[in-house]
């Protein structure tokens, strides 16, 4: 291959299209010039998931200044948008009440963008590269990066047909090694292969440690139709503590869609919160039990992402390797938006690497050029008046809201730089005497609110029983011995699919139970294990949530 | 010059592999395609009922080869007798389907012979008088023609179920069939055959029982299966799990109802400590009754029982494992 992309979301998609028209135009140029045409160059897409957008999970609501630039004509041609952004809210939630915002914030207008279904829009995206003869190949995770040195050479795909016992099975088949002249990471939040090369390349020398939120999501189909197509509403509050970053947001899909979904900054201090529940107990609140009522839930699922914003991206280029989309932290904390920037960064990459592919030079040479372009974009201009917006929430709401809006007036400019610390640092550790249950007397009425492992039930998450499980764990006894007393083991709480419980075995035994099957890949336990102990890697390609209209 | 198109026939035993009839298929199209005789080659040992059997088929020839050091399969046995055949007949083509034995000697044949063996072909297409041969690449992603440009013979296998056996067309008279000489004295055959086996029964399915007893996490350790074995045995039923049970391994992974394991609609469905996770439902709500034994009388599995009895399982079990036996007993 030429060019390997890893990861079939918005940012690579758009690079592999742009990357495709420029090859072409350059040639034409060339042949009219008389100059030299590049020769056939091979662009591939590998994506772990069974088919392209399964595994991509949003809000969303996308500001199209990206995708106009990639597809001027995109509806007409058919993109899969919901609607455009018609009415809007944002609240402020007490238990029972709400209080409108006076001025929808600066960065909340949203008029003139749209509501779309990522997972529609990426899948339509897979449709425009493999129309421009793009090899795209679902059901492949990229298993390590292949180096020659310090420079990226490639990547190994994940074996097949593994057993649990980590024995080969009669359908083995072992990974390939795609060796490319540039990689181009676009893995999505907390990419695995990003997270090895950032740490051996040192490429976050100079970032601020990343931060993160979960968001947790349904998708309700109502009997009628009370919240048109396009409606938005954002709130804060309710349920969430004044330690707990996040909100919520309510979106109108077509057809008595609702798109609704909260959003938990993993940067909170109590380790008993868990963001399943507190997403249920906000539907509990008269404003969404109303709009529920007598609706039908029809698909669940969660997915992490990066909100540290511009002071947490890492060098973006290195020797034969770039990282875009949210594997880079490319997305606005402040305006909740990361696909345009995931888009007009993968449009920016595709120049950098056809400039590298005329001159035959993919050190970080030619390559550094994107990190300079994408910095100075309107993306990158965005993400710096933004610096500021998650790190003023790093010692509480109050604080964070005042000072966010005195950034947002100046344009991001504050006294000083704020610090801010990985979000797992900031778990408080439990009471030795045993603290009650955070969320006692919490009942799922199987109407409004569901529990754990039947909103997984709907994430349609799907893996191979017979493999070992992805979720490596360094180092159980810390769980038996350390987390219990410390922590009360959070990661049977801030997981949003049930895959890690502590089980009895024995008397007054304890284990760990990874129950690895139900994982929907939003990577909130690689990100807020206390002790950093958990390593999520791909599991066998396919496996993993089957996302539709997400 | 070589002409002409073998076709390796695999037998075992004196029973013919269905898979050779797939391969017949792609070879009678070439055979068609570019105008080349087709015939068959038998190896093995007392195997005059499989040479008659391919010789209703559609073929120009059936050779045999056998020889006592053929009896039983070995890779010495059948690599050397393969060249040889290949070496005295020189065809342009020699066919194969893709099986495990195939897998062992015809590469090694290849090697000896030097020629090119274009390996688990799904199929093929005609241009001209040459053959471009299909074959999968980046485990069955993509489709990739191969055309071989060395010298002949070109070896190929088929991918088992690329083509159907049942479509290998039938002659209109025998095809004459023809004994061939090979040397294997020099042969030393290195490897002996173990007695054949055949792997342990095939796993359950559950979905024939018409009697399931199920049991899930409150039967709380490996220890306690025992009574519910019990009761399944007085019953005359299957027993089945859920899968925190299965997962514990205190019973076999072919035994897990649920999205991640069997479906099931039997007559009747006895969930004992089965809480009724939407994933184990899944597989068993289509049972014809259910009967749910559980202490949370809350707990959703009683939302689909039509018989339901609150309690613990280790009081009711054994008392209902005694009741059927009696009521079995004195009938």
């Amino acid at each position: 291959m030429d060019v390997l992309l890893v990861g079939a979301g918005p940012a690579n998609l758009a690079c592999a299209l742009q990357l495709s028209r420029l090859i072409a135009s350059h040639n034409e140029r060339m042949r009219q010039s008389a100059g030299k045409p590049l020769e056939e160059v091979n662009i591939a897409v590998i994506e772990k998931a069974s088919e392209i957008g399964a595994h991509q999970l949003s809000g969303a609501v996308l500001d199209p200044i990206s995708l106009r630039e990639l597809i001027p004509d995109f509806e007409s041609e058919g993109a899969p948008l919901e609607a455009p952004v018609g009415e809007e809210h944002v609240y402020f939630l007490s238990t029972n009440g709400k209080i409108p915002m006076p001025i929808l914030p600066p960065p909340l207008r949203n008029h003139g963008n749209y509501v779309v279904s990522i997972n529609k829009l990426v899948r339509w995206l897979g449709e425009k590269c493999e129309d421009a003869g793009i090899n795209v190949f679902p059901e492949f995770p990229g298993a390590e990066m292949l180096y020659d040195g310090n420079a990226v050479i490639g990547v190994r795909t994940g074996d097949k047909g593994i057993d649990k016992t980590g024995k080969p099975k009669p359908n083995f088949e072992p990974g390939v090694d795609i060796t490319a002249k540039v990689t181009v990471l676009g893995e999505g939040v907390r990419g695995s292969l990003t997270k090895q090369m950032v740490q051996r390349l040192k490429l976050d020398q100079e970032a601020d440690p990343q931060v993160y939120s979960v968001g947790i999501k349904e998708l309700w189909e109502v009997p009628d139709d009370r919240f048109a197509p396009g409606s938005v509403i954002h709130t804060l509050g309710f349920p969430l503590d004044s330690h707990t970053f996040g909100g919520s947001w309510v979106y109108g899909m077509r057809d008595r869609i609702i798109d609704i979904g909260l959003a938990v900054g993993l940067d909170y201090r109590d380790p008993r919160i868990d963001p399943h529940h507190e997403f249920q107990i906000f539907k509990t609140h008269p404003l969404i039990k109303d709009l529920l009522k007598g609706g039908k839930l029809v698909r669940y699922g969660a997915k992490a992402m990066p909100v540290g914003g511009w002071y947490t991206m890492p060098q973006l280029s290195a020797d034969g390797v770039m990282i875009i989309g949210d594997s880079a932290g490319m997305l606005n904390g402040e305006r909740l938006k990361g696909i345009h920037i995931a888009i007009k960064a993968g449009m920016l990459a595709a120049s950098t690497i056809l400039d590298a592919l005329v001159k035959g030079d993919f050190t970080r040479n030619t390559l550094a050029a994107f990190d300079d372009h994408f910095k100075q974009s309107y993306c990158g201009q965005e993400l710096q008046k933004a610096r500021n917006f998650h790190q003023a929430f790093d010692r509480g709401r109050m604080f964070g809201l005042i000072t966010a809006g005195v950034s947002t007036l100046t344009g991001g400019r504050l006294p000083s730089r704020l610090p801010i610390k990985a979000g797992h640092e900031h778990l408080r550790k439990i009471d030795g005497n045993g603290e009650k249950d955070k969320y006692e007397g919490l009942k799922y009425d199987d109407q409004i609110t569901f529990g754990k492992l039947t909103d997984v039930y709907y994430s349609s998450t799907h893996h191979d029983e017979d493999q070992p499980p992805h979720l490596k764990v360094l180092d159980t006894n810390i769980c038996i011995d350390r987390c219990t007393h410390e922590y009360g083991n959070p990661c049977e709480n801030f997981c949003p699919a049930n895959v890690y419980e502590m089980v009895e075995a024995g008397a007054e035994k304890r284990r760990l139970q990874i129950n690895f099957s139900n994982c929907v890949h939003c990577k909130t336990c690689d990100i807020m294990d206390p002790y950093q102990i958990i390593n999520w890697v791909p599991p066998e390609g396919g496996g993993g949530p089957n996302y539709r209209n997400m | 010059m070589s002409q002409g198109i073998l076709l390796f026939i695999e037998q075992r035993d004196g029973v013919l592999n269905r898979t050779s009839y797939e391969a017949m298929v792609a070879a009678q199209g070439i055979a068609a395609a570019t105008a080349e005789k087709l015939s068959a080659v038998v190896l093995g040992k007392s195997i005059g009922g499989v040479a008659s059997e391919v010789a209703t088929k559609k073929l120009d020839g059936v050779y045999v080869v056998e020889d006592d050091k053929l009896a039983e399969y070995t890779s010495d046995g059948f690599t050397e007798a393969s060249r040889q055949v290949i070496q005295k007949l020189d065809p342009r083509f020699v066919l194969l389907s893709h099986t495990y034995q195939v897998r062992d000697f015809a590469p090694r044949v290849a090697a000896r012979i030097g020629a090119t063996f274009v390996t688990d072909c799904v199929g093929f297409r005609a241009e001209g008088s040459d053959v471009v041969f299909t074959r999968q690449i980046f485990q069955g992603k993509i489709n990739t023609d191969v055309r071989v440009n060395g010298a002949p013979p070109i070896l190929a296998s088929f991918q088992a179920g690329s083509y159907r056996a049942d479509k290998a067309e039938n002659g209109d008279a025998p095809a004459p069939i023809n004994p061939l000489e090979v040397s294997l004295s020099d042969v030393q055959i290195r490897s002996q055959a173990e007695p054949k086996f055949q792997e342990a029964k095939q796993a359950v399915d559950l979905s024939q029982a018409p009697l399931i007893v199920a049991v899930g996490r409150g039967i709380k350790s490996q220890e306690n299966i025992e009574i519910v074995e019990k009761l399944a045995a007085a019953m005359g039923a299957e027993i089945a799990a859920s899968r925190p049970i299965c997962d514990n391994e205190w019973l076999p992974m072919d035994r897990q109802i649920g999205s991640s394991g069997q479906t099931v609609s039997p007559k009747l469905y006895l969930a004992v400590g089965i809480s009724g996770a939407i994933q184990h439902v899944v597989g068993m709500k289509n049972s014809q009754t259910i009967v749910a034994i559980n202490k949370d009388a809350e707990a959703p599995i009683f939302d689909i029982a039509d018989y339901g009895i609150v309690g613990d399982l280790f009081d009711i079990v054994p008392a209902l494992t005694a009741e059927i036996t009696r009521v079995k007993t004195e009938g």
